[in-house]
């Protein structure tokens, strides 16, 4: 019998249930946080990952009727049980909380590695390469006439010089292409789509990152300089960067190399192995200086393209990574800087809607060039829009580096990096719904477990029966 | 010691638990229920050789929390059932039955010792006697295990310590419970003790119920363990918000997804393995905990609570003897067979310590820590002769199995294949 006989489809009646059991939990957490109303303790933090693992899983079951990405109904989740909304969850707790962002970067880095197989990045390299070239010089470019245009609605860019204000539009727009693969895993782990939109986003994306470290360091040398006149052109910036690249790709082939003769040998608990790697060795490469989300990524690659355990791999990551990336966004929704993105939301929309436009622009150019088909042609944009924690890293590199008008800066960032937030993703499975590269398949639910312990045990038991019969 | 290498070493414990679960290694090495973990947290600790210090220890208290309710939910899942079969009603009452006498027996000992001989506060006093009798209540189920499986065990008397052994935890559970209600939250309404103890099971009967709601639904794989990860910790988190029994309410919480899942025979079996992975750095953990100095009564105390342990023990194993005909083969050993403690003993000890920092948490996880190590060093043995005699043991290796056709799986896709 096939388990996905099994699979009962959702009713009327299961949403009814999980509204009600989400509505139930809220209350539940609100009469705990009124009865106890402080709580800056770890009491606190456990409750809260358990609570947003669950609000999170139910909304985003809820938000998927009306087709909208399951990491949206994360994000809501964390919105509305956040500090700025129903405070059930209060800063304090939050900051704790952004501790499980190594484990998840950790996975999502290397689901993203293991996802790119050499084949598929040889057949497009081409469309690669004329995609990171436009989206690399054209984007930043126009933001950073749209940062300069918008001085007069920006309160930090005010008392800036002509120079200094060339200088933030560059900062600015070496920001804007940079992607979130977090996201975008996030919408290929729900869809589970196959085809060239989804595999050329995939490969963009996590590609691009590497783009963005190295130009983000050009960027600051350059612009150094220009910002701040007593400074001095320095190719220090660019030192430090190659060591943290060859430094990350050494130690993410070695660990590649470690994982894949790990699977082959013992192959047991990855569960284990994974929350080690993400929290212990995560801890090591910030001490070593090392970018652990180059390091991780291309020990996902090693082990998807020098070694047979790919599959497997990535099946053991999505497991793990479905219960942490749903931690993951519901955190990052109750970080949401809601009255900032309310004081911003004019010049932050303005400068979010350029970004998406140029960025569908130069998408389309580079596929026609490339000669993509057409459906990457009309939809590969859609997955450039979503952006997350590497833009709020690199507002911070900012803020650090010109502390004079890097709050404002990092502020700004904040309220965009929130709005693509919430944009993106349901670009991106608009995208992959439309182009036909949703997967349709019926997941294994418990039921279809039972069905398969069930035959398991039936077999068992013929066997027991012959080897009486035998014996007898 | 940097608390990021004592989460690796907490994960190498986990990592040594869930390969123990396979089986392959328990026949060759370790105590019935990893007790030797909590000499080894012991030793790691700050009053053994202070390689783990009290900040760095005070920095795993969240993980403290979490382990020891999740071994609870598990307990709560799998209560009273051996294997997939149901435990028999009458062994059930047998099994709360000597669970409370011994746990009563313990108590009363432990409490006219504490009015004798420590200056705690009566509160404190019936807190701590409490305690150390909810420690002293069970026999654990994994050293009756553990010895089934090491010398091949079979039979009635088998069958009969077994579960005994499965259906004895909700007696200290309970007991927990309402010891910890003692001690409520201050809020601005009264409430009584038997009050927060009905918060306490109330917590967990809503969200086991709300559990097995959304798992009767279509839930996928993933999303299972989302929610009973996520029912876990929020049950977790609002317990010690409110200042009340965490591992009773993830117990009661555990029992009631596995009353009304109907799905709760597949839970059994995605649960049953966490159950050492999670349980081993717990022991290390309440090991580490254990401070044998923080009394100078403490030695006749745990003597004391031992002894009483041992006397209820035994007196109730020559009960079960005149009760169980079946039992009779076994001997008067049979009692001193029920000796064995650990992860309950351990984790209600670890509770204490947490919630009570001070004498009273100290004092009963010292004395739990004592009844572990002596159960587990006498506990088997007695077992192990009583089962010999009843002529259920059996030092030749189990008979060769068919090999068992391949395994059926559901793919990616939720196809059987």
């Amino acid at each position: 019998m096939s388990a996905a006989a099994h699979a009962e489809p959702k009713t009327a009646l299961t949403r009814a249930v999980q509204a009600l059991v989400l509505v139930a939990l809220f209350g539940l957490l609100y009469a705990a946080t009124r009865l106890v109303p402080e709580l800056e303790s770890h009491a606190g933090t456990i409750g809260a990952v358990g609570f947003l693992l669950l609000t999170g899983t139910l909304a985003s079951e809820l938000v998927d009727i009306i087709g909208l990405p399951h990491l949206t109904g994360y994000l809501l989740a964390g919105i509305v049980a956040g500090p700025h909304v129903l405070h059930l969850i209060d800063h304090h707790t939050v900051s704790q909380l952004t501790t499980v962002n190594a484990l998840a970067l950790a996975l999502i880095a290397m689901e993203g590695g293991a996802e790119l197989k050499i084949d598929g990045l040889r057949k497009g390299l081409r469309s690669l390469g004329w995609a990171t070239l436009l989206q690399s010089l054209a984007v930043p470019m126009v933001m950073t006439g749209v940062v300069i245009a918008c001085k007069p609605l920006i309160p930090f860019l005010r008392p800036l010089s002509t120079s200094a204000l060339v200088g933030v539009g560059l900062l600015w727009g070496t920001l804007a292409i940079s992607r979130s693969p977090s996201a975008t895993l996030g919408i290929l782990a729900q869809t589970r789509a196959t085809g060239p939109v989804a595999s050329s986003t995939l490969t963009f994306v996590m590609t691009s990152d590497i783009v963005v470290v190295v130009l983000m360091a050009a960027a600051l040398m350059i612009t150094r300089p220009m910002i701040d006149p007593g400074s001095s052109f320095s190719l220090r910036d660019l030192q430090t960067l190659g060591h943290e690249l060859l430094g990350s790709v050494a130690l993410g082939t070695t660990l590649g190399l470690v994982l894949a003769a790990y699977m082959r040998l013992v192959g047991k608990q990855l569960i284990l192995v994974f929350l080690a790697l993400g929290f212990g060795l995560s801890e090591m490469l910030g001490y070593l200086r090392f970018d652990a989300l180059l390091t991780f990524m291309v020990a996902g690659f090693v082990v998807q393209n020098l070694s047979k355990q790919g599959p497997r791999f990535i099946k053991s990551i999505g497991e793990t990574g479905s219960v942490v990336y749903v931690v993951f966004f519901a955190t990052a929704g109750a970080d949401l800087d809601v009255p900032l993105l309310r004081a911003l939301w004019p010049v932050a929309l303005l400068l979010c809607g350029s970004r998406a436009l140029v960025t569908w622009i130069m998408a389309r150019l580079a596929s026609r060039i490339a000669g993509d088909p057409p459906v990457v042609r009309r939809w590969a944009w859609a997955g450039l829009v979503s952006q997350a924690g590497l833009a709020l890293g690199i507002s911070g590199v900012v803020e650090r580096a010109f502390p004079s008008f890097g709050s404002g800066f990092r502020a700004l960032a904040i309220a965009t990096v929130a709005i693509n937030e919430m944009v993106g993703p349901v670009l991106f499975k608009m995208a992959l719904d439309r182009s036909g590269e949703t997967s349709t398949a019926p997941r294994p639910s418990i039921s279809s477990l039972e069905a398969a312990h069930e035959m398991v045990e039936a077999a068992h038991a013929r066997a027991d029966e012959a080897h009486k019969k035998e014996s007898a | 010691m940097n608390a990021i290498w004592v989460l690796m070493g907490l994960l190498g414990l986990s990592y040594i638990g869930s390969l123990l679960v396979g089986g392959r290694a328990i026949r060759g090495m370790g105590l019935p229920s990893g007790a030797e973990y909590v000499v080894l947290g012991f030793l790691l600790g700050p009053t053994g050789l202070g390689l783990l210090d009290r900040a760095t220890l005070s920095t795993f208290e969240p993980f403290a929390h979490v382990a020891l309710g999740w071994l609870m939910f598990v307990m709560g899942v799998t209560f009273g059932m051996t294997g997939d079969r149901r435990v028999r009603t009458t062994r059930l009452i047998g099994g709360l039955f000597i669970s409370l006498a011994s746990g009563v027996a313990v108590f009363a000992a432990a409490w006219f010792f504490l009015a004798w001989r420590s200056p705690l506060s009566p509160i404190d006093r019936l807190l701590a006697a409490g305690g150390i009798g909810a420690a002293g209540a069970e026999t654990t189920r994994y050293a009756v295990r553990w010895v089934a499986t090491r010398h091949n065990a079979q039979g009635p008397v088998s069958d009969l310590v077994n579960e005994i052994a499965e259906s004895d935890d909700i007696v200290p559970i309970l007991a927990v419970a309402f010891l910890f209600a003692l001690h409520p939250p201050a809020v601005a309404f009264h409430l009584p003790t038997v009050g927060w103890m009905g918060i306490t099971a109330g917590l967990g009967l809503f969200l086991g119920g709300m559990a097995a709601l959304l798992l009767g639904r279509t839930f996928r794989l993933a999303e299972t363990w989302g929610v009973l990860l996520g029912m876990s910790l929020l049950a977790v988190g609002i317990a010690e918000r409110l200042g009340l029994s965490s591992i009773s309410a993830l117990f009661v919480m555990g029992v009631t997804l596995s009353a009304f899942s109907p799905h709760r025979r597949e839970l059994r079996r995605i649960l049953a393995p966490t159950e050492h992975a999670v349980m081993l750095p717990a022991l290390l953990l309440a090991g580490a905990y254990t401070d044998f100095g923080i009394a100078k009564y403490l030695p006749y105390l745990i003597a004391t609570a031992i002894g009483a342990r041992v006397l209820a023990k035994g007196l109730l194993g020559l009960g079960i003897l005149g009760i169980a005909p079946v039992a009779r083969r076994a001997g008067p050993r049979l009692g001193l067979g029920l000796l064995s403690a650990g992860a309950l003993a351990m984790s209600i000890g670890l509770a204490f310590t947490l919630r009570f920092p001070g004498p009273v948490g100290g004092l009963v996880l010292a004395s739990a820590a004592a009844i572990t190590l002596f159960g587990e060093l006498v506990g088997p043995a007695s077992l192990r002769t009583a089962l010999t005699r009843a002529g259920e043991t059996s030092e030749d290796p189990p008979a060769p199995q068919p090999a068992p056709p391949p395994p059926t799986v559901a793919d990616e896709n939720g196809i059987v294949t």
